[in-house]
């Protein structure tokens, strides 16, 4: 059932005047996959889902849903269901009418529309709160709510604005894991916007990473997190993010705070690279770079140190044993495939 | 003993408390009240004692024109009044002119704003122009439309009538013509009032849900029909309320326009009452008649309000 929702975007520009939201984006999305649009705020995922959904135009580039130009089809034309980050639902109407009015619209015979309406609401677990209005249920109510009227349908990609963003933090990651086993279950295309990379890497099957209007990564999360194409995404991915230093590299290694690790890169010859690794891949102890521990973070079962090498920040994630205290000094080093090079003037990868 | 003694001892102690705050808030009331004194006083003096003052006229007989006829009658005026096909009249003619203006109102206000609402530049501008009649007073606005737009062969309506081919209209003078003309003219000056209103209201609806009702395949159609008018409702139930209870008093456009005529065409029930007291002179029947007004606007807005309330 879900050959339906294959999606294209050929060298889509967004121009709002003289500024530019989106330059030259180009992505496919496979039927029955889970895609995220992940970037920080202002990078230009919310517009391209906009224009995916129809709600606004392209400057210029085309859409393909399903191998058909939907370029200038109106939303309504699209068959395509969204979740808005404020929910948009009718507040006039009670939870039952919400959910039936994409089948009114769709001209479904009433017979069928109340079992449909009962189905959907039973699924997001709101079938007891049919006869409430908007205004009378809580946050993570009107987000099933939402949830129901988009899946409803059964249009053939779904569409999230940041569905989670406006719950409390417990009920976010429980909404999370439902949403993903919907998604599975129901099979559909789903198209999600966040700028939570904890998000994106736990629900997605692949991810485009946006920054400034430009895609600079589509990948798996696991190809993302372990193979950042740019220091932007090294920066954006991971919490805490990588760590990032400027360092001196020479024929295979490259110098830290004056001391010097392997890398797996073989080039010779000497140049400023940007260093960076993982808070997790950092070990500590052995004959490692000298440095002092300014601030310990207890996160219960792991604890984040800030350590100084000579004047830069960098951050470790250790185990809850052997903790450093503030003002201990340590040494730390880390494998050589743990060590990402960045080019210090166009910020891409290295190696 | 002692603990019996300790009890009193506190209850007196309570009592004293609470004569403490009750002298407060005693002076506190006396204070509130000296305050609200004026208003209260200038608002029984202009609005209680005057509707006092009419029952108790409207059940004497009394006539400047033969005051020696005077006296008290009882419900005497009011038995006249029911058997009065010209108070009948004017009470449809009230009903006709209340109930046409209003729903006018709506209808061009609600088209109005929402025309506005989609206005890319200009709103503004468009805001200031719209709201210029309602500052007019009515009785200017009835000179204006009498002289500059309705008058014979200069006027700019008959003008253009003539223009359109249909031949110069004698506005005023016709029994029909008179009364769409005073319709309009109550129309033309108060339907910026519901274009406020409801344009307010308009602004004030968020525009995601019209995103989402795109998404849900709703036309345009639709969306009013299932969206915009549900939501707008409200207001539109307080423009009709408010319009309605103006509409059934207003006097001063029709008084100058057309005086009533011609003959009793655009007579409302408010015109007739003034015929009657300072016309004909004849105070005691004219209160009656105002009485009756009175009675009529309560009902209907008591049925306004219990629709409002009701759904």
């Amino acid at each position: 059932m879900s050959a339906r929702g294959q999606v294209v975007f050929k060298d889509i520009w967004k121009k709002h005047g003289e500024f530019v939201a989106l330059k030259n984006v180009n992505f496919e999305i496979e039927p029955g996959e889970f895609f995220a649009l992940l970037g920080p705020s202002g990078s230009g995922k919310s517009t391209t889902l906009r224009i995916l959904a129809g709600l606004d135009a392209p400057t210029a580039g085309q859409v393909f849903i399903d191998g058909k130009d939907v370029t200038g089809a109106d939303a309504a034309e699209r068959d395509v269901a969204m979740v808005f980050q404020s929910y948009a639902l009718y507040p006039h109407m009670t939870v039952a009418e919400n959910i039936s009015f994409p089948l009114e619209m769709a001209k479904m015979p009433k017979a069928e529309i109340a079992p449909a309406v009962f189905d959907a609401a039973r699924k997001v677990k709101i079938e007891h709160l049919l006869d409430r209005r908007p205004g009378q249920l809580s946050g993570g109510q009107q987000q099933r709510c939402a949830l129901a009227r988009a899946i409803v349908r059964k249009a053939r990609l779904f569409l999230l604005d940041e569905p989670l963003s406006n719950l409390d933090a417990k009920l976010r990651l429980e909404t999370r894991v439902e949403l993903k086993k919907l998604q599975r279950s129901l099979g559909m295309t789903a198209v999600y916007v966040t700028h939570d990379q904890e998000e994106a890497m736990t629900l997605a099957d692949r991810m485009a990473v946006f920054m400034a209007g430009e895609i600079q990564q589509i990948g798996t999360p696991e190809e993302v997190f372990a193979k950042p194409n740019s220091i932007d995404i090294a920066g954006f991915i991971g919490n805490p993010p990588m760590n990032l230093v400027q360092a001196k590299y020479q024929d295979g290694d490259v110098f830290l705070g004056g001391h010097k690790f392997e890398t797996t890169m073989q080039a010779a010859g000497s140049r400023d690279v940007v260093a960076g690794i993982r808070p997790g891949a950092i070990r500590l102890g052995g004959d490692g770079l000298q440095s002092r521990v300014d601030l310990v973070e207890h996160l219960g079962d792991t604890a984040v140190l800030d350590l100084d090498i000579g004047g830069a920040l960098m951050r470790v994630r250790v185990s809850d044993e052997n903790v450093p205290k503030e003002g201990d000094t340590v040494a730390i080093t880390a494998r050589p495939q743990d060590i990402h090079l960045f080019d210090s003037q166009t910020r891409m990868r290295l190696s | 003993m002692a603990s019996a003694g300790n009890t009193a001892a506190t209850d007196v102690a309570g009592v004293a408390y609470s004569d403490f705050g009750h002298v407060l808030a005693q002076r506190e009331r006396r204070f509130a009240t000296l305050l609200l004194a004026p208003a209260f006083l200038a608002l029984l003096a202009t609005t209680t004692f005057p509707l006092l003052f009419l029952i108790y006229t409207s059940a004497y007989r009394m006539d400047l024109s033969m005051p020696f006829l005077n006296g008290f009658v009882g419900l005497e005026n009011y038995k006249v009044l029911l058997s009065d096909d010209r108070f009948w009249h004017s009470l449809v003619v009230s009903l006709v002119y209340t109930i046409s203006t209003v729903i006018l109102q709506v209808i061009v206000g609600l088209a109005l704003a929402l025309f506005v609402m989609n206005m890319k530049r200009g709103q503004g501008w468009f805001r200031v122009i719209a709201i210029l009649p309602v500052v007019l007073s009515p009785a200017v606005v009835g000179m204006i439309w009498r002289t500059f737009m309705l008058a014979p062969e200069f006027g700019i309506i008959d003008y253009l009538a003539i223009s359109a081919g249909l031949g110069s209209k004698n506005w005023l003078g016709d029994p029909f013509l008179a009364m769409v003309s005073v319709v309009v003219i109550h129309t033309w000056q108060w339907t910026p009032f519901a274009f406020m209103v409801l344009l307010a209201s308009l602004a004030s609806l968020p525009e995601d849900i019209y995103e989402a009702a795109r998404i849900d395949r709703a036309s345009a159609w639709q969306r009013f029909r299932r969206i915009t008018l549900p939501l707008l409702r409200p207001a539109i139930v307080m423009v009709i309320i408010m319009r309605t209870m103006v509409a059934l008093t207003a006097f001063a456009a029709i008084f100058t326009v057309t005086g009533g005529g011609p003959g009793t065409a655009t007579e409302i029930l408010n015109l007739y009452a003034y015929r009657k007291s300072f016309t004909e002179l004849s105070i005691g029947y004219g209160s009656a008649l105002a009485v009756a007004l009175l009675i009529v606007t309560v009902i209907i807005s008591a049925i306004l309000f219990a629709i409002r309330r009701g759904k």
